[in-house]
């Protein structure tokens, strides 16, 4: 079993954005954006885009249009299949510092780089629940409770 | 009102000649505690219902305030997409791991959120002037393929035998300690990156980069062979290195 040394690194939440500014925007960019699945700058990034080129809003539509004919590349059924994503456990022991070393970059690649905005809401869950009063939170979910439970039993 | 339980498709006869009948490979298996969940929520439990919002609330709020500045709106978000769940139970497919489900719920409440506040354009549901396949011309090489009439069900097992295919091939690299390999194919193929720019970043030769790039296409080619599916179908897995 390798030691478990690692100190676990704050994830750079701008290193995806970075890498990319330099380069216009991407088609995978573009599919990234459609699922609401690249990083909030980048999401940002591509929307400031989007409003000033009227042909890369007619590449957003003909990416929509594949869609609707069931035709997806292998980035879109990897990001939406989440196929590398960690799982929540190790998103966990990376934040605790005790994944070995080569996992532990890895994850980092994965949520700084790939930017997987799944991967860092589930970072930013984790870390939250330590700082979080118990009470604010069983506020929210009281109110999430309340406003669905008439729906339950509805698909039976 | 629907029944909760799913209604297997009935194969055609066409679907039968193009793909015997074989096992459908499930996308990624949930925990046996997640189809517990499922089942004792969709008989009305009411504790289970509360169990799931205090599972993942905290992670679906989290990327909904990453792109909506008001709190208030983003637990309204988050509030939307419960209830969005519940609503869409009946056709809730169970081999679907319930994370990403509840994810891509979020993602459309948040689109619709984005758009009613100007942020995100609208796209039409048919390009205008578009033809009936939805105005989209699929590349030369997938022409044949798709004058071929392939119904929602084919498309879904093509596109489930190619998530098995990358899946295996994740998980892979992964067992052998393989993760300059797995990070070369996710920037290539997720984040659409040169190969160029892949060696710059990974610090490895453009060779190595196109040389990963090479086996890892030709694996995935060999298990849709596997799989008896038509070639011309996954037209990107036959594109020339760039």
């Amino acid at each position: 079993m390798p030691p478990l040394t690692h100190k676990p690194r704050i994830p750079n939440p701008h290193a995806s954005l970075l890498a990319s500014m330099s380069h216009p925007i991407r088609q995978s960019d573009l599919n990234g954006y459609l699922d609401e699945a690249l990083a909030p700058e980048e999401m940002a990034r591509v929307e400031l885009a989007l409003r000033r080129d009227p042909e890369l809003l007619k590449r957003v539509e003909a990416i929509h249009a594949r869609r609707n004919s069931g035709m997806y590349s292998l980035g879109e059924i990897w990001r939406q299949a989440r196929l590398s994503c960690p799982s929540r456990e190790q998103l966990g022991s990376y934040l605790l510092g005790v994944l070995p070393d080569e996992l532990a970059d890895y994850v980092a690649f994965h949520v700084e780089l790939v930017g997987c905005r799944f991967c860092r809401a589930n970072l930013a869950d984790l870390e939250n629940q330590q700082a979080e009063a118990a009470e604010s939170a069983e506020g929210r979910r009281r109110k999430y409770f309340q406003s669905s439970a008439g729906y339950l039993g509805r698909g039976r | 009102m629907p029944s909760g339980r799913l209604r297997r498709p009935v194969p055609t006869k066409t679907s039968q000649l193009l793909y015997p009948a074989k096992r459908q490979l499930p996308m990624s298996p949930p925990s046996q505690s997640e189809s517990l969940l499922i089942g004792r929520i969709r008989g009305g439990d009411e504790g289970a219902w509360s169990e799931l919002i205090a599972r993942y609330e905290g992670r679906l709020l989290a990327y909904v305030e990453s792109r909506v500045g008001n709190p208030a709106a983003a637990e309204d978000v988050v509030q939307e997409t419960f209830i969005g769940f519940l609503t869409s139970l009946p056709n809730y497919d169970r081999r679907r791991k319930l994370e990403s489900y509840l994810f891509s719920i979020a993602a459309h409440k948040l689109t619709d959120h984005l758009r009613r506040e100007g942020r995100r354009p609208k796209l039409p549901l048919k390009p205008e002037g578009a033809s009936s396949s939805g105005g989209w011309e699929p590349p030369a090489q997938a022409r044949r393929a798709s004058s071929i009439v392939r119904s929602g069900e084919r498309r879904a097992i093509e596109r489930a035998a190619l998530e098995s295919a990358l899946s295996a091939e994740i998980g892979r690299f992964r067992k052998r300690g393989q993760w300059e390999k797995l990070k070369c194919v996710e920037l290539l193929f997720v984040r659409g990156w040169a190969n160029k720019e892949v060696a710059q970043k990974l610090g490895i030769s453009e060779q190595a980069v196109a040389n990963c790039k090479f086996e890892f296409l030709a694996r995935l080619r060999a298990a849709v062979r596997k799989q008896r599916l038509p070639e011309e179908v996954f037209p990107e897995l036959y594109e020339e290195s760039s």
